[in-house]
């Protein structure tokens, strides 16, 4: 059996007599973009904390490779790379000097590598400017720099896109894609963005008041298991009123008609056959879609309202 | 090895590459040279031609002073009689007087090693509590290297600091007095008193003495500012605390000088200087009694500082 690239064992913390985290366990392979969602509160960033050694464990362990991050701390946290929270940076420091700052902190980084970091995430320009005068976009990117640097093989980011423009969010999701599936590095991403994680993870953990509720994979429509069960498609549709009575009639569907547009709650194997049946029916069909809204409503049904308690 | 010897390098870079820093020594100059001014306007000037007459002069309007004052207790009557003594004592042994020139500057402006004092104690509280006030803590700590390691990195490049400053105030006084009067033509000497009566040392020997004694000074309380800033993470606390014991260390054990446990004070003990040929502070303190002090002192200091800051959780 292969080592999980990260594994977190039963992680519990306490902090006086409040447990904030309960006993967390979950596995992330290598190459694997694991998201890691929940309300704020939920315990994101004190688990990223515990995994990079910022908090300690009151009970549990989280290892890394199979190190354990309590009794080998040193060769556990040289394999990963990580922003928590802001990316914050000596402001008083150009971005150069402060990559060369923490490359100075880990043995073998040579400024050939440092340059490569920086025109990855395209700062070449205004890498000799002063951290105080970037705006949140550069010093994020400078942050993600930061944590590629070693060349680490688990890397954590918390929040990333926080503070980037649409090109930039989108570079920077292209960019984790191909480092998990090029290089295979393993990828944690807390976000209570859930179309970010939607994009960008491979697989989703829920956390709320300090419990992993549960994970799933994203991409669930593609399974043969998932193909059988009911979802929500949008029939865009004309004469909208006759094709309901259609698809209800003859398939049994629970139809809703709102503004022109059919809600369907059926399987995705049974869409080919509507399609058909409607076309027969002599009907215009302009768009038939699946509901994208599906992991939010999971993801609201899971945690109820957005209370911290 | 030498990644920590980067490590340092590290801190050192922060601490230098801020201006704040290079206004410290700017600072330090300003007042060097105010010194200078003052000392080349009103200073003593000697030359080696008339300094024995003028001795003389200055004994005879001494004693033609007290003997119209007759007042045996103002502190008056000790400083003419100390400076009648010493005048003596030049003349018996034909050794000339400071005067304004470069030598006897450097001896003054050991005087103020208290800005050294000041200036390390502000990088000293910053250097942990501004990794937590600025959120840079986080990203210096999830580097595959032990808290100890880097809480020794930035007390060792406290150190340094504190080192380069008081060496830059040496050569800083050096060149400004060269330049101001030029340098004496033999290194003067100056007259203290010791438990044998009075004798004399260079300025130079002198200086270094009083630089060197004045090291554990610095050190204690450099390391106490450092503790606090590794502990509480709070800049203006540890500066606050540090700076007011440092103006009122000596103070507050002159006020508990009828207690019997003044003597264990922290500034009780950290001028060693009395060891070495003069008068102890109180009754019964030997060296080995201070430096023990000191010891045990600087234990807690390092203790509080690695056990709470290696050991507390990073939020």
């Amino acid at each position: 059996m292969k080592t999980p690239a990260l594994e977190l064992i039963n992680v519990t913390k306490r902090i006086g007599n409040k447990e904030i985290i309960k006993g967390l366990q979950f596995k992330i392979d290598k190459g694997e973009v694991f998201g890691f969602i929940g309300p704020n509160g939920a315990g994101k960033t004190t688990t990223i904390r515990m995994i990079v050694g910022l908090m300690s464990l009151t009970e549990g362990d989280i290892r890394i490779h199979g190190k354990s991050i309590k009794t080998n701390y040193k060769e556990a946290v040289r394999e990963i790379g990580a922003i928590v929270e802001n990316p914050e940076l000596y402001p008083y420091m150009t971005g150069w000097q402060n990559l060369k700052h923490f490359a100075r902190m880990i043995p073998g980084i040579t400024d050939e590598r440092i340059k490569e970091i920086i025109s990855l995430v395209k700062m070449e320009k205004t890498i000799h400017e002063k951290v105080k005068r970037y705006s949140l976009g550069m010093r994020q990117r400078l942050g993600i720099a930061q944590a590629l640097l070693h060349n680490p093989s688990i890397l954590i980011l918390d929040e990333p896109t926080n503070g980037l423009d649409p090109a930039g969010i989108r570079e920077i999701r292209e960019y984790i894609r191909a480092l998990a599936k090029e290089e295979n590095v393993a990828i944690i991403i807390s976000s209570h963005l859930l179309s970010e994680i939607e994009q960008m993870c491979d697989r989703i953990g829920i956390i709320k008041n300090g419990e992993l509720i549960t994970t799933q994979s994203v991409h669930d429509t593609e399974d043969e298991e998932q193909s059988k069960t009911e979802q929500i498609f949008l029939f865009d549709i004309k004469p909208a009123k006759k094709a309901q009575e259609v698809l209800e009639s003859e398939f049994d569907a629970e139809v809703d008609h709102k503004d022109g547009i059919l809600t369907v709650k059926t399987t995705r194997e049974n869409v080919p056959e509507m399609i058909k049946t409607l076309v027969k029916h002599d009907m215009a069909i302009y768009q038939v879609a699946a509901s994208k809204s599906t992991l939010e409503d999971k993801f609201f049904d899971l945690i109820g309202e957005n209370i911290i308690e | 090895m030498s990644n920590f010897f980067k490590l340092i390098y590290n801190e050192l870079f922060k601490i230098f590459v801020r201006k704040s820093t290079w206004f410290m020594f700017i600072a330090l100059l300003i007042v060097l040279l105010g010194m200078g001014f003052l000392e080349k306007g009103f200073g003593d000037d000697y030359t080696n031609e008339n300094w024995r007459t003028e001795l003389e002069q200055e004994n005879k309007n001494l004693q033609k002073d007290l003997e119209e004052d007759d007042i045996e207790d103002s502190p008056f009557y000790d400083f003419a009689m100390s400076t009648i003594e010493e005048n003596n004592y030049r003349l018996e042994n034909d050794i000339m007087p400071l005067s304004t020139g470069g030598w006897s500057f450097m001896y003054l402006t050991a005087s103020f090693l208290g800005l050294v004092s000041l200036f390390t104690i502000v990088i000293a509280a910053g250097i942990v509590a501004n990794e937590f006030s600025q959120g840079t803590i986080k990203l210096l700590l999830i580097r595959p290297i032990h808290r100890s390691v880097i809480l020794l990195s930035k007390y060792i490049a406290v150190l340094i600091f504190g080192f380069i400053t008081a060496v830059s105030l040496l050569l800083l006084s050096l060149g400004v007095g060269g330049i101001l009067f030029g340098f004496e033509e033999h290194i003067p000497a100056v007259v203290i008193e010791n438990t044998e009566g009075l004798t004399h040392l260079s300025v130079l020997k002198e200086t270094i003495y009083g630089y060197s004694f004045y090291s554990v000074n610095l050190i204690m309380i450099t390391t106490l500012a450092f503790m606090i800033s590794a502990v509480f993470r709070n800049n203006a606390l540890s500066i606050g605390v540090a700076l007011f014991l440092l103006f009122t260390g000596n103070t507050v054990v002159q006020f508990f000088s009828d207690k019997e446990w003044a003597k264990y004070i922290l500034f009780a003990n950290t001028d060693l200087r009395p060891y070495f040929g003069g008068k102890p502070l109180f009754e019964g303190m030997t060296l080995s009694f201070s430096v023990i002090t000191l010891l045990v002192y600087y234990a807690i200091f390092v203790f509080l500082a690695w056990g709470i800051f290696t050991k507390r959780d990073v939020a």
